[in-house]
């Protein structure tokens, strides 16, 4: 069967011929990935990198953060929670192929500037620490300063002269459109016409001069949005700004040594929460139903529970543990309440609220083994292998399966046989569903046969004793596994998930899906991590990469 | 000022001033014609409970030709016998099929052929495969709506993320996301219609002064030499976006409707209320064509592959999607559902009843010549045909012959013919046109035959 290939680093994009020659490897030589772009080095500098967009488009939760801090407001307003959403893009968010501004999304866009300056000019205070106080300067000098302060934050960077002098011709023209004091109709007015700008709602990059090599480096100012918008999902503060002024963020040490410290603030949890959040697909714990029959202590607020949990895990891991992959699939630390302690055979030491506790380390490892994400992957009754097989291949392995095919008989129900042993009759060796199930499926979901449908451990299915060994092709060979807690070792060990790990984030990081082009850096990336580079290191790498701080010059269209 | 008049003034037209009152159902003086036909289409997913080999006919008549009101009723285990009294308007076609396989996932693939009878992407696949090509709404829109006017992309249900949206796509792989909350939808539409006149003519001038500020930065960006396609696609789709107001017959729900969907706002995605929102959503529609706010528009009942637990004589039903493929499971294991082809039937019959509240709608527009029902077409139709995800068959119902254009009142076999054939004919009746001026007889792929729907054109 050519139809599928072993787990591979292998990219949507990649063109039709690369990718033919990566299945035929792959058929030959299991997880032989790696070699795509491998050959980048005596390439050009400019194709190292892929092109890709100017203008990527505030992602809704970028928008509200930066309205926020353009206004210098205590909380985000919450007006996109009745903009239209985007259509899907993948596993993150903020894939620039898929943001546009629709007619319906301008027409969100459009009220929301208008209620929004409506809002400043309703409350001097909001006004205060916006406009500059009359000082006997003048009004048009007032209005020049506001213009010249806060466009800068909502263009992300000094409006040119020009610029300033259009936008106080419009602060002048407000007070014949809106009525009332006729400053704070200019600066309603200008408010509006800052949130309508492309300059606010794109993050535009602009042209420079290529370097010797050919690749363009980014502007000052260009560079501290990047950071900003990657390490804190908004436009940057002061100190980035003064930073891209000074010529601090013009070499890799400069924007390293901003994103150390912008890695600190706790801004940077909330993002590193959101690649796991959606990566783990974290979403689905909320909405889960099982049987309450079965499983009676499956409450609704266990939903938010196990959310709570994860994100409590992943912070755990990355902030306090330093960790990365690894420590990620093996971590023992969990949190607990009262209601998760039981799922976990462990006390609740702070009773209803979360508390820090080490599991049995016979029966758990990582976040694998975590009751969100084996619970997410259960059906209403039974462990679920297929499901949970899937999600370790597609997205821990970024393994390329074939669709499934299109009309599945039902599984027989047999009596008095274990959840795997049904699986793998219609599905396993010897079957039709043979060469996807047989080989990467099936094995990477039956790791996880010691897990009931809400997650908690189990010798026995139905009756019979668990059978949770099986073996994987990784690394070039088959590797054999006796159960989650070896199957998540090998896998913080095999290139292969490690590979996978560096392609979502890189993803994540630079909002755009990985081509052919990322292969070098993620191939680099993955081998540092599968040699413990932790997430904040892998995250400073991204930030060092060419691939952050320059830009390849466009095929321009006809 | 005479109601001919005003709806004149919506295609284009200023009025010198503004109808503030509530455009309710009323009976109007205008003769036929004074609303431009357009096209409405409503999707249910998971196919219908058809004849198969192991399956009793449950859904179409059995006998095609000639539709009544009696001829209807008296087969009234049959689906379509919902629409008895629509009987005169009622055009039932079987033998629609999609022309192209699917890519993997067959709930994918009949959502992105359904109105566009392209074909399916290789890359992305499976579940994320994507339409290669515009969907007829979009067309319609395109050719037959004032510049930058959308169609109308309304959602009801619950998102669960498997496959989101699957109809209306702008082009090749762009599919357009659908409003899934009434008041969002209606506020974009007709949100300043309880505005003073002055305050809106105010309104309209600090929009234009805005606007043209906004235009000059975007034909800054626009005049770049270095843009690459999809850059400047973006930049034209965002320039095309921006409209300034126009000022014309202002039209509106009652305040009860409004208030309702205020209510239902944060919980327009929860299960229960698909069919509640489904209704608002149809509400919003109807508007929409009575003012001639746009040509076409689309309803998506449910998700990708419908998980929605729909309730049957009051109790909550499994998912739709399990229901479906008669067994308690998404994938490929679990117990049969008993009698699940029987839920499946109701299900049919829960989107019978929605699609006829929409017709009700339409048909409470009274026109005097005719009500707008009789000026547009609705259209209820599926992205798979039956319990086997088939891709034939696939059930296509339209109500309304589009001002006289469509042969209503009968149920028709075409006998296997492709979907694009139906969806250019629908189009034609509309006005849309081919390269060649004529009418739209090769909407779809291009490797498809051409033609249009000949036994479905009074």
């Amino acid at each position: 069967m050519e139809t599928f290939s072993a787990p591979s680093s292998v990219m949507r994009r990649i063109p039709t011929l690369l990718r033919a020659g990566a299945l035929v490897l792959a058929c030959l030589l299991p997880a032989c990935v790696g070699t795509i772009g491998g050959s980048s080095e005596d390439q050009a500098a400019v194709q190292s990198i892929p092109e890709r967009s100017a203008f990527p488009r505030l992602t809704h939760a970028q928008w509200e953060n930066s309205v926020r801090d353009v206004l210098r407001l205590e909380a985000r307003p919450g007006f996109s929670a009745s903009f239209t959403g985007d259509p899907l893009g993948g596993v993150f968010d903020n894939n620039e192929a898929v943001l546009s501004v629709t007619p319906n999304l301008w027409a969100d866009y459009q009220r929301a500037a208008e209620e929004l300056a409506a809002l400043v000019v309703s409350d001097p205070a909001k006004v205060d620490a916006l406009v500059p106080a009359d000082e006997g300067q003048g009004n048009e000098a007032r209005a020049r300063a506001f213009i010249e302060t806060v466009g800068k934050r909502a263009y992300r960077r000094p409006l040119t002269g020009q610029e300033v002098d259009k936008l106080v011709a419009l602060f002048n023209e407000a007070p014949s459109l809106i009525e009332g004091d006729p400053f704070l109709a200019g600066v309603e007015h200008v408010l509006s016409a800052f949130f309508q700008s492309p300059h606010f709602i794109y993050r535009v990059e602009g042209t420079r001069e290529p370097r010797p090599d050919g690749l363009i480096p980014l502007g000052a100012y260009e560079r501290a949005s990047r950071l900003s918008y990657l390490l804190w999902n908004t436009m940057p503060d002061d100190v980035l700004f003064e930073a891209a002024a000074a010529g601090e963020l013009d070499t890799k040490e400069g924007l390293r040594t901003h994103a150390e410290r912008m890695l600190a603030d706790p801004q940077a949890r909330d993002v590193v929460l959101a690649f796991h959040r959606q990566l783990f697909d974290w979403r689905k714990f909320e909405d889960l139903y099982k049987d309450p029959a079965v499983f009676p202590e499956f409450v609704p607020e266990i939903g938010k529970d196990l959310v709570r949990e994860a994100e409590l895990f992943v912070e755990d891991v990355v902030f306090e543990q330093e960790g990365g992959l690894t420590e990620l699939l093996t971590s023992r630390t969990a949190f607990v309440n009262d209601r998760l302690a039981g799922i976990y055979e462990v006390d609740a030491p702070n009773g209803a609220e979360f508390g820090k506790v080490e599991l049995d380390a016979e029966k758990r490892s990582g976040i694998l083994t975590r009751a969100g994400f084996l619970a997410a992957n259960g059906t209403a009754r039974a462990s679920d292998p297929i499901h949970r097989g899937v999600f370790v291949n597609l997205r821990v392995l970024c393994a390329r399966l074939p669709p499934p095919p299109n009309n599945v008989p039902p599984l027989p129900p047999v009596e008095g046989k274990t959840t795997r042993e049904i699986v793998a009759s219609h599905t396993g060796k010897g079957t039709c569903g043979a060469s996807c199930h047989g080989t990467l499926i099936n094995p990477a979901g039956f790791a996880f046969e010691n897990y009931d449908a809400i997650g908690r451990y189990r010798s026995e299915d139905n009756g019979f004793p668990v059978d949770a060994a099986d073996a994987y092709p990784l690394g070039g060979g088959m590797v054999n596994f006796s159960d989650a807690n070896t199957w998540s070792q090998l896998l913080a060990e095999s290139r292969e998930a490690n590979e996978c790990f560096a392609k979502n984030w890189l993803e994540f990081a630079y909002g755009r899906d990985a081509v052919v082009e990322d292969a070098k850096l993620i191939a680099t990336l993955g081998e540092a991590s599968r040699t413990g580079m932790s997430v904040k290191e892998l995250l400073l790498e991204l930030i060092s990469s060419d691939a952050f701080s320059t830009r390849r010059p466009v095929e321009v269209a006809p | 000022m005479n109601r001919r008049h005003l709806l004149r003034g919506l295609f284009g037209v200023s009025l010198a001033l503004p109808f503030l009152e509530s455009f309710s159902p009323r009976k109007a003086e205008a003769g036929a014609g004074d609303v431009p036909p357009f096209a409405i289409f409503m999707r249910q997913a998971n196919g219908v409970v058809q004849q198969t080999n192991d399956e009793p006919e449950m859904f179409w008549p059995s006998q095609t030709g000639a539709l009544t009101t009696e001829s209807l009723n008296a087969e009234s285990d049959r689906t379509v016998s919902e629409l008895s009294a629509y009987a005169s308007r009622l055009l039932l076609v079987k033998g629609i099929n999609f022309a192209f396989p699917g890519n993997g996932c067959g709930h994918s693939g009949g959502g992105n052929q359904c109105l566009t009878a392209q074909k399916v992407s290789t890359d992305p696949v499976g579940n994320e495969s994507l339409a290669m090509g515009e969907s007829i709404d979009n067309r319609i829109a395109r050719e037959l709506n004032a510049a930058g006017v959308e169609p109308l992309t309304l959602y009801a249900g619950k998102k669960a993320g498997y496959i989101n949206e699957v109809l209306s796509y702008r082009d090749a792989k762009v599919i357009r996301a659908a409003e899934h909350n009434p008041i969002n939808a209606y506020k974009a539409l007709f949100g300043l219609s309880d505005l003073d006149p002055e305050v809106l003519k105010r309104l309209a001038a600090q929009r234009k002064s805005v606007n043209d500020l906004v235009r000059e930065q975007m034909q800054s960006l626009m005049s770049r030499k270095e843009l690459g396609k999809a850059d400047r696609d973006r930049l034209d789709l965002h320039f095309q976006s921006i409209r300034d107001l126009e000022i014309g017959l202002q039209c509106a729900l009652t305040k009860e409707e409004v208030a309702a969907m205020e209510v239902m706002s944060p919980d327009a995605r929860s299960n229960d209320n698909l069919e509640k929102v489904a209704r608002m959503q149809m509400d919003i529609i109807a508007l929409a064509m009575a003012c001639g706010t746009t040509r076409a528009a689309t309803i998506q009942i449910g998700d990708g592959n419908d998980s929605t637990e729909y309730y049957i004589n009051g109790v909550r039903q499994k998912s739709f999607h399990k229901i479906s493929h008669r067994i308690d499971s998404d994938g490929s294991e679990g117990p049969p559902i008993e009698g699940a082809y029987l839920l499946h039937h109701e299900i049919d019959r829960i989107h019978a009843r929605m699609f006829r509240y929409l017709l009700d709608k339409l048909a409470a527009y009274d026109f005097g010549s005719g009500s707008l029902l009789d000026f547009g077409v609705a259209v209820w139709l599926n992205d798979l045909g039956n319990k086997y995800h088939s891709y034939t068959d696939v059930p296509y119902v339209l109500v309304g012959g589009a001002n006289g254009y469509l042969k209503t009142g009968q149920y028709v076999d075409v006998n296997g013919v492709h979907n694009g054939r139906l969806l250019g004919t629908i189009g034609a009746a509309l006005g849309c046109k081919n390269a060649a001026g004529g009418p739209l007889d090769d909407f779809g792929d291009p490797e498809l035959p051409k033609g249009m729907l000949t036994e479905i054109i009074a």
